[in-house]
């Protein structure tokens, strides 16, 4: 066995169940902001209702997202240990300071968002929602920004084999950020729209209760992910320039490829060092799953007088395509990483250089454990999402009035607890 | 300005073993009561602070990777067995106690109470042997690397890790006198003066258990300090016995409390100048600040985050301030 084939596999099934979740997180959060404002601007309680319902998802949503995170984070030291030593002043700036200012702070404020319902004033209850978002999107800019460093190292000097920090703005405007960094919002942000609008679509047509009310939510879901693909579609083309400039190897044989080959193999000795297929067969797919998605528009006008729902097909659809997001989400990743391979940090740091150097067995272990564990976990978690989502929007746990009896209970509760 | 980050590092860690210990102590008390609703409280007795808590590893861990990089990947990696074995442990607590009452029925409930009990154990034991493994030395080659894992087996990194188990349990049990409805946590009281007593016996092993070993002596730079803190730190659960015993219950949770800090105290000043004391090639040892990033990056982590130190723990004391007392029948109940 080969602990850098391993050490590989492992990061590759972390970092996407972590996405699965990741995703959801950051397109609900930005749909329930809205919904929490409408509510305390307007006093209506179906809002409070929408923001309780979708709430309880996204919070449930929200346990696999901190568990595979955290499992990401010590990923780097314990399997990658040569990323830290070689490229850490660099690498492990924008991962520090995405702990501190955003994940932390994330995590603070919804504990205070979950418990703080018929607690806080509702500003200060809404303000918080607001927290919960920015630091989401904080998070994904740093991570993004590390992420890119490795894509496109910028902004360091080598010395005695070690890069150092010399340029820490050059991180910022870096080529392989911006456009991606879009991309990848937009892209969570269809996810979670067209989640919202394939759930409301199930239960408008099994016509469960509350009709009104998943008549609003699937609105809001359709418009957001169909803007979403939009942006998604332009974000993704924008993104072929700028990392194929940084990145020749990454789309295949060209004369800059053969050039960077060339200087590399003086450099480095000789090996192969243009991607797997596998990288670019995924971008095509993910490709085709985009111009599919697009297709969404054509829903939009279906929302007068509510043909979408008297149609009955169109609600079909919606459910079908909920898996497309998802998909597309794993070749997009598998595209930007493996399309790097074989560069830890592109050009400067070799797979092989960066992996721990611990016993193939060790990483066997690690690799089968941790998968099984964030597997059956991930698992669950859809379970239990799709209980809730089924359940309906009578008495989400969230936000219920403490005294109230709970109605999900095998048995009632004494006073205290 | 290594020293400051080192000590930023510490706050970290020992903040996380201090609220995340009355977690994982909580989550440990949960395998002695059968009584379904006595659990439940018990969990949102946590509640609004279970994310918050949680974080501060999260935090650390950046910290250890922004400022301390060479440390990270040799600690982590040198330490696998152990470092994984907290992490399972973190995330079945995390998983368990935010997932175990969206289900309905209650026998799945009581299968989730049971991950929380196992996660809360494996998370215990495996930070018990990190800063064992840390006291102890390490095989650290000229090369840089730490050699193997099996360094860690040892009799005073097993007796560590149960004493770090019996802390947590110990201060959970602090935490619910302190936070229960006033009847319950009385009730709660006899048994967190015996599990003090368990405690203070645990760490008493572990402590002779390391001046025994010769690794530990080797590698400990300043002896005395080890010995000085690991008295005080029985000291402050004896402290938490007599409060108890007194019903000073804030004064009892604040001894918990230090005694889950102490040990990183411990770790950090009995190595220092080092970090990583090697047990093969003392020329190898690793000192904090050969282990820190260069000044750029320090300067630029300076800049950046701590002027926002204060809103970090400002959010966490408000988190505090606003569910602050006792639970009682408004308190919400998610968990």
């Amino acid at each position: 066995m080969d602990t850098l084939l391993l050490a590989r596999l492992q990061f590759a099934a972390t970092a996407s169940v972590h996405f699965l979740f990741v995703a959801v997180t950051l397109g609900l959060v930005t749909l329930l902001v809205g919904m929490q404002t409408a509510w305390v601007v307007t006093g209506n309680h179906r809002w409070e209702r929408l923001t309780r319902f979708w709430g309880q998802l996204y919070v449930i949503n929200y346990v696999l997202g901190i568990a595979t995170g955290i499992v990401m984070e010590f990923q780097f030291g314990l399997n990658w240990s040569g990323l830290s030593r070689y490229v850490g002043n660099v690498f492990g700036a924008p991962l520090a300071i995405e702990t501190l200012v955003a994940f932390f702070l994330e995590s603070t404020f919804l504990g205070m968002w979950i418990f703080g319902w018929h607690r806080l004033r509702r500003g200060v209850h809404l303000a918080l929602l607001y927290g919960v978002a920015i630091t989401a999107y904080a998070s994904a800019f740093w991570i993004m920004v590390a992420n890119s460093w490795l894509q496109n190292p910028v902004g360091y000097e080598v010395r005695d084999g070690v890069a150092h920090l010399t340029d820490f703005p050059a991180l910022l405007t870096n080529p392989a950020l911006g456009m991606a960094l879009g991309h990848v919002l937009s892209a969570a942000l269809l996810t979670g729209g067209l989640l919202m609008a394939a759930i409301s679509a199930w239960h408008l047509n099994r016509r469960t209760t509350d009709h009104a009310l998943f008549r609003t939510s699937l609105r809001i879901g359709l418009v957001t992910a169909a803007l979403a693909i939009t942006l998604v579609q332009g974000f993704g083309f924008a993104q072929f320039g700028p990392v194929g400039g940084v990145q020749p190897t990454k789309f295949g044989g060209n004369p800059e490829a053969d050039a960077l080959i060339a200087d590399w193999t003086a450099r480095f000795g000789p090996g192969d060092y243009l991607p797997p297929a596998l990288s670019n067969v995924g971008l095509g797919f993910m490709i085709l799953i985009g111009f599919a998605l697009g297709l969404l528009w054509l829903l939009v006008p279906l929302l007068w007088r509510d043909w979408i729902i008297r149609l009955r097909f169109p609600l079909w659809l919606l459910m079908l395509a909920l898996p497309l997001p998802f998909v597309a989400l794993i070749l997009g990743w598998i595209a930007r990483e493996v399309g790097r391979h074989p560069w830890v940090a592109y050009g400067l740091l070799p797979v092989d250089q960066a992996v721990s150097p611990v016993s193939p067995w060790l990483m066997a272990s690690s690799l089968v454990g941790f998968t099984l564990l964030l597997g059956t976990l991930a698992v669950t978690n859809w379970v239990l999402l799709a209980r809730h989502a089924a359940r309906g929007a009578a008495d989400p746990a969230l936000g219920r009035r403490p005294a109230q009896p709970p109605a999900d209970d095998s048995r009632p509760e004494p006073a205290f607890a | 300005m290594e020293l400051a980050w080192y000590a930023l590092l510490g706050l970290f860690f020992a903040g996380y073993l201090v609220l995340a210990g009355y977690d994982y102590g909580v989550g440990l008390l949960l395998a002695g009561d059968a009584d379904v609703s006595r659990r439940r409280a018990a969990l949102n007795a946590v509640g609004p602070f279970f994310l918050g808590n949680e974080v501060w590893l999260v935090a650390a861990a950046g910290i250890l990777f922004g400022a301390f990089p060479v440390l990270e990947g040799e600690l982590l990696a040198g330490s696998y067995p152990a470092v994984a074995t907290a992490l399972v442990g973190v995330i079945l607590v995390t998983a368990g106690v935010q997932l175990r009452s969206r289900p309905g029925s209650g026998g799945a409930r009581a299968a989730w109470d049971r991950v929380i009990v196992v996660g809360s154990l494996l998370a215990a034991l495996g930070w018990g042997v990190v800063l064992a493994g840390l006291l102890q030395g390490v095989p650290l080659q000229a090369d840089g690397h730490v050699a193997g894992v099996t360094h860690l087996f040892t009799p005073f990194a097993a007796a560590t890790g149960l004493a770090v188990v019996a802390l947590v349990v110990a201060h959970g049990a602090s935490f619910l006198a302190l936070r229960l409805p006033a009847v319950e946590g009385d009730r709660l009281r006899p048994l967190a003066r015996r599990l003090l007593l368990t405690a203070i016996v645990a760490v008493g092993t572990a402590a002779v258990v390391g001046l025994f070993s010769d690794r530990v002596r080797a590698a400990a730079q300043r002896p005395a300090v080890g010995v000085l803190l690991a008295v005080l730190l029985v000291a402050a659960l004896l402290a938490a016995r007599v409060a108890l015993g007194r019903r000073r219950l804030g004064v009892a949770f604040a001894a918990t409390a230090t005694a889950l800090a102490l040990p990183v105290l411990l770790v950090g000043a009995t190595l220092w100048p080092y970090v990583l004391v090697s047990t093969v090639e003392p020329s190898a040892s690793l000192t904090v600040a050969d282990a820190a990033a260069s000044g750029p990056t320090l300067r630029l982590l300076g800049w950046l985050t701590v002027p926002l130190l204060p809103a970090l723990l400002g959010f966490q004391a408000m988190c505090v301030w606003i569910f602050r007392g006792r639970t009682d029948g408004r308190a919400p109940v998610y968990w």
